[in-house]
């Protein structure tokens, strides 16, 4: 079907305000956080902003109809290229779609659309004492349908794990125009084993088998208290062996989180008045509960930690736990204060190796910084071996993007051979998917065959993850 | 300077990682929702323009219009991105290849030419007073502003019959000892719609010690020209009140018009006349520009009379994009409102949210401006205070158009005017 028919018949379907058509519209629908998509951006061939899932159902049968792809999007804060059109097809932007439709209070329950925004969603639920407990940096940005499409966490997974843990149920525009409810969206309890897990599935499924258009998600009540320590390390070998060792004194702090070298200095570029002290490496454990608890833990964690560090800081003062968590949640694009002509990229950001091999995997990245004569700003959740890695480049010079593609592939393979993942949160995408065959194996065509019987014609998101 | 060799566009587009932060906090972006307002959106349409990848269309310009100049964006982005800078020269960039008639003729000619400005508000005032707003509509001066000016106009309320400038001597000597030579830089928005603050300002200052110095030949800062793309207008604008001031030998150079203040601020001169001839001359002027706020706790550290009798009064301030935004000042008009007695400081949600009015944008963009008015009205009203202090003309238009939109009765005041009224019956200090 020819651009001008495609742009006829969405007129027909959606109202004019729904609906961007126009080239110059159009190009702003070519990037995503990715420096993937920075090089090479792709343009859709429309976007729509539909607000109902009778508007999704009838975009999507649709393209069904007519072969044309379909690439739902929130945010696009994502790092792989996840929501661009590749190959070309219609953008279903759903951010606009950000409806609250219910929070059930006493079944510990909240029902959104997709476009709702994570941190807009723990400032409504924060009244009736709730919260939604996986937490993004991008939290302030990121849409809860992206969040359940890549299966999200963030700095507090080392104590309330990835989105998948609080998905109830969902409802799912199939790529073929029906509408599906999966686990308990039509139900209101908490457990449920009832059926083929379709809801897990669904799950970091990064758009390929379908639109998920409202989600209940299960909330959990707001801890009371909470308090930061934050130990300072000469030595970066020593801030994983201090993950451990708390970790064997029997403590779960909620949120565990690395800076390295380079990153203390991004964050004291970019708000001297957090003043991290210049050091190796810095850990902020996060830990929350009730008062005594807190204080406890607290107190056990700072004794711990101060075996192996320069010096530890434990803050309760709202103010300052405020500024110490700040400075990590931006490190994320901080990072590009390093350098005054350069710039971090989303690129190689994400891998996962398990808790005993973190001190190798950092000392090894930082070594394939230097090999490819990249700088490389280290943070991460090393509470679960999830490590950032921002190579930080000018990316209008041609040979540097040229090493950096090198170094990250080398990241990418270390984290296998560590016996890790290309990715702890972010995902697959476009950009890691020439690792799949390596990290899956035969599975890989298993998931293939998984997606053909929900997409026959391969028309939901193609090019992505296999 | 070429568009391309414009320092920030040079320096700063690779530096955008697309994160998506500077979406969370875009006033408009908020209301249109989709990627064509982001402010992230706005920096990698300034790229392609760069690289030739757009032309310079009037199309292009319309999509980054859609921004109120705010700079939020700018201050919360983690990679240090001047991302409204990257807009203007955008803007002015494209300005220069599409010269568009009726903008011209608004910023070209009526702000640069002072005289022009007064008449034509004049006429507005007469058209109010007289009853014939109906005809100052038809012949109203709105018409040859471009946009949904028709439906802003009434936004343009009120205009007093005289001017500042004609109630007040270019020198104007302190009152007890001379302590400082303060130039004011009294803004034509000031001069013309706000005389009382213009009063207040030259009242507390001489009141304080300063002797204050009111040029006759003030243009206009300049700001509405960056703002609208016509940057070589604004430069020509700074030189010529670089030059004014610098004749004076005045200790400091203030402002009590948060848009002037930043853009007399150094960073801003540094902006428009860096690297040019004037260069050294701009920075001996941009040395001394203080923010009236500022100046006011910083350097005289002002001390109303103490007044047990006072009356109390629930006041809620709001913060001007172009004094927290732009120069970072958001403590100090807030101690000053504390200091006046009687006063109660009551803080709104999110105070330093743009109220949209920003100079032309709710004359230009009229039902987008006051969407995002009415969110700011709404939270001012929940303090219940029956005061709205704010620094900007522009944003005291804005906020007195949303109170009367809103059946709010409170008065929108700047805080010298409260502070003025404190020494009306105190006399000056004695050093
Ligand atoms: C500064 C920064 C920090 C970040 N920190 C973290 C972090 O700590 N943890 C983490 O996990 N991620 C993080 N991310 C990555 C990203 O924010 C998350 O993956 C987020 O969940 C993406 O949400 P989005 O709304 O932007 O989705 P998009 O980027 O728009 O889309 C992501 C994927 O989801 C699909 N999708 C989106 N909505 C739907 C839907 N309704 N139905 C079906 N498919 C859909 C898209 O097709 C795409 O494949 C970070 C990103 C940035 C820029
Ligand atoms: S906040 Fe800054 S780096 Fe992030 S997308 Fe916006 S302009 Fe780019
Ligand atoms: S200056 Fe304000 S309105 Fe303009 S893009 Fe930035 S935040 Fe948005």
């Amino acid at each position: 079907m020819d651009f001008a028919a495609i742009k006829d018949e969405l007129a027909k379907i959606l109202s004019k305000d729904k609906l961007l058509t126009e080239e110059l519209d159009l190009m702003y629908y070519s990037y995503d956080s990715s420096f993937f998509t920075q090089m090479e951006p792709s343009v859709p061939q429309a976007v729509v902003f539909p607000t109902s899932t009778e508007e999704v159902q009838k975009v999507v049968r649709f393209a069904y109809e007519n072969n044309i792809n379909i690439i739902p999007r929130g945010a696009g804060t994502g790092e792989t290229g996840g929501c661009i059109a590749v190959n070309g097809g219609i953008v279903l932007d759903l951010s606009k779609w950000d409806e609250i439709v219910e929070i059930d209070a006493r079944n510990m329950q909240v029902i959104v659309r997709p476009g709702v925004i994570h941190a807009r969603l723990n400032e409504e639920l924060s009244p009736f004492n709730l919260f939604f407990p996986p937490d993004p940096g991008s939290s302030q940005m990121c849409t809860i349908g992206g969040m359940v499409a890549n299966n999200a966490s963030g700095l507090r997974a080392v104590k309330y794990g990835t989105t998948e843990q609080y998905v109830l149920g969902l409802e799912v525009v199939t790529p073929t125009g029906d509408i599906i409810y999966t686990g308990g969206m039509q139900a209101r309890c908490i457990k449920n084993v009832s059926g083929l897990n379709l809801t897990k599935l669904m799950i970091g499924s990064e758009g390929v088998l379908g639109i998920i258009t409202q989600i209940r998600l299960r909330c959990w009540p707001k801890p009371k208290a909470r308090g930061i320590a934050m130990a300072v390390f000469d030595q970066l070998d020593d801030a994983p062996a201090t993950v451990l060792d708390v970790y064997k004194a029997g403590i779960l702090p909620s949120g565990i989180e690395i800076l390295d070298s380079s990153a203390i200095k991004a964050v004291n570029e970019f708000k001297p008045e957090i003043n991290l002290p210049n050091c190796e490496a810095i850990l902020l454990f996060e830990v929350d509960g009730n008062p005594p608890s807190v204080d406890y833990e607290g107190r056990q964690i700072k004794e711990i930690a101060d075996r192996r560090a320069r010096s530890v800081e434990w803050a309760t003062d709202p103010q300052r736990m405020a500024q110490l968590w700040e400075g990590r949640s931006v490190t994320a694009s901080a990072a590009s204060r390093v350098r005054a002509d350069g710039t971090r990229v989303f690129a190689g950001e994400d891998v996962s190796v398990p808790l005993s091999k973190v001190a190798d995997t950092l000392r090894a990245i930082r070594a394939l910084g230097e090999k490819y004569g990249i700088q490389v700003v280290n943070y991460g959740h090393i509470g679960d071996g999830n490590v950032h890695t921002a190579p930080v480049i000018n990316p209008e010079i041609p040979a540097e993007v040229e090493r950096v593609m090198k170094l990250v592939d080398e990241i990418h393979h270390l984290a296998i051979a560590m016996q890790g993942s290309t990715t702890g949160e972010h995902g697959v995408g476009v950009v890691r998917r020439p690792y799949a065959k390596q990290e899956h194996g035969q599975a890989v065509e298993y998931m293939q065959k998984t997606k053909a019987a929900f997409d026959p014609k391969g028309i939901m998101n193609p090019g992505k993850l296999f | 300077m070429e568009f391309k060799e414009l320092p920030p566009v040079k320096e700063q587009i690779m530096k955008c990682v697309r994160c998506g932060k500077c979406r969370s906090v875009c006033p408009t972006f908020a209301e249109i929702k989709d990627e064509t307002a982001a402010p992230r959106g706005h920096v990698f349409m300034v790229g392609m323009l760069r690289d030739g990848k757009v032309e310079p269309t009037e199309d292009v310009y319309k999509r980054l219009s859609n921004c109120l100049m705010c700079e939020t964006c700018s201050v919360n982005c983690p990679s240090g991105i001047d991302i409204h800078e990257l807009n203007a020269a955008a803007r002015s960039y494209i300005y220069d290849k599409n010269p568009s008639v009726g903008k011209e003729l608004v910023f070209d000619t009526m702000w640069t030419r002072p005289g022009l400005l007064k008449n034509s508000v004049r006429l507005m005032w007469f058209a109010q007073k007289s009853g014939l707003q109906k005809l100052g509509r038809t012949i109203g001066i709105t018409k040859l502003l471009p946009g949904d000016l028709p439906k802003a106009e009434k936004i343009l309320t009120d205009v007093p019959y005289r001017a500042a400038k004609n109630q007040l001597g270019e020198v104007n000597p302190a009152q007890g000892e001379k302590k400082y030579r303060v130039g004011y830089f009294l803004g034509c928005a000031t001069n013309l719609l706000n005389p009382e603050v213009a009063k207040a300002t030259v009242e507390v200052l001489t009141h304080n010690g300063c002797e204050v110095i009111i040029p006759k030949d003030i243009k206009c800062c300049g700001l509405p020209h960056i703002a609208n793309g016509k940057m070589e207008t604004a430069r020509q604008l700074a030189a010529h009140n670089v030059k004014l001031f610098n004749s004076y030998d005045c200790d400091y150079i203030i402002s009590d018009c948060a848009s002037c203040s930043s853009a007399i601020s150094h960073k801003n001169i540094e902006f428009l006349l860096g690297g040019l001839k004037i260069e050294d001359q701009a920075f001996e002027f941009a040395d001394k520009t203080m923010d009236l706020t500022k100046f006011l706790i910083e350097v005289l550290d002002v001390e109303p009379p103490a007044n047990p009798k006072a009356k109390k009064i629930r006041v809620t301030y709001h913060d001007p994009c172009h004094l927290a935004n732009a120069q970072g000042i958001k403590e100090e008009p807030r101690e000053l409102l504390r200091r006046i007695p009687g006063v109660e400081l009551i803080e709104m949600k999110d105070a330093n949210r743009c109220c949209g009015g920003s100079g032309t944008f709710s004359l230009t963009h009229y039902d987008m401006s006051m969407k995002i008015l009415d969110k700011k009205m709404d939270n001012a009203m929940m303090t219940g205070a029956t005061k709205l202090a704010t620094c900007c003309p522009s944003c005291m238009m804005q906020l007195r158009f949303g109170a009367n939109r809103n059946n709010w009765d409170a008065e929108v005041v700047h805080p010298v005017v409260l502070l003025a009224e404190c020494y009306k019956k105190t006399p000056a200090l004695k050093v």
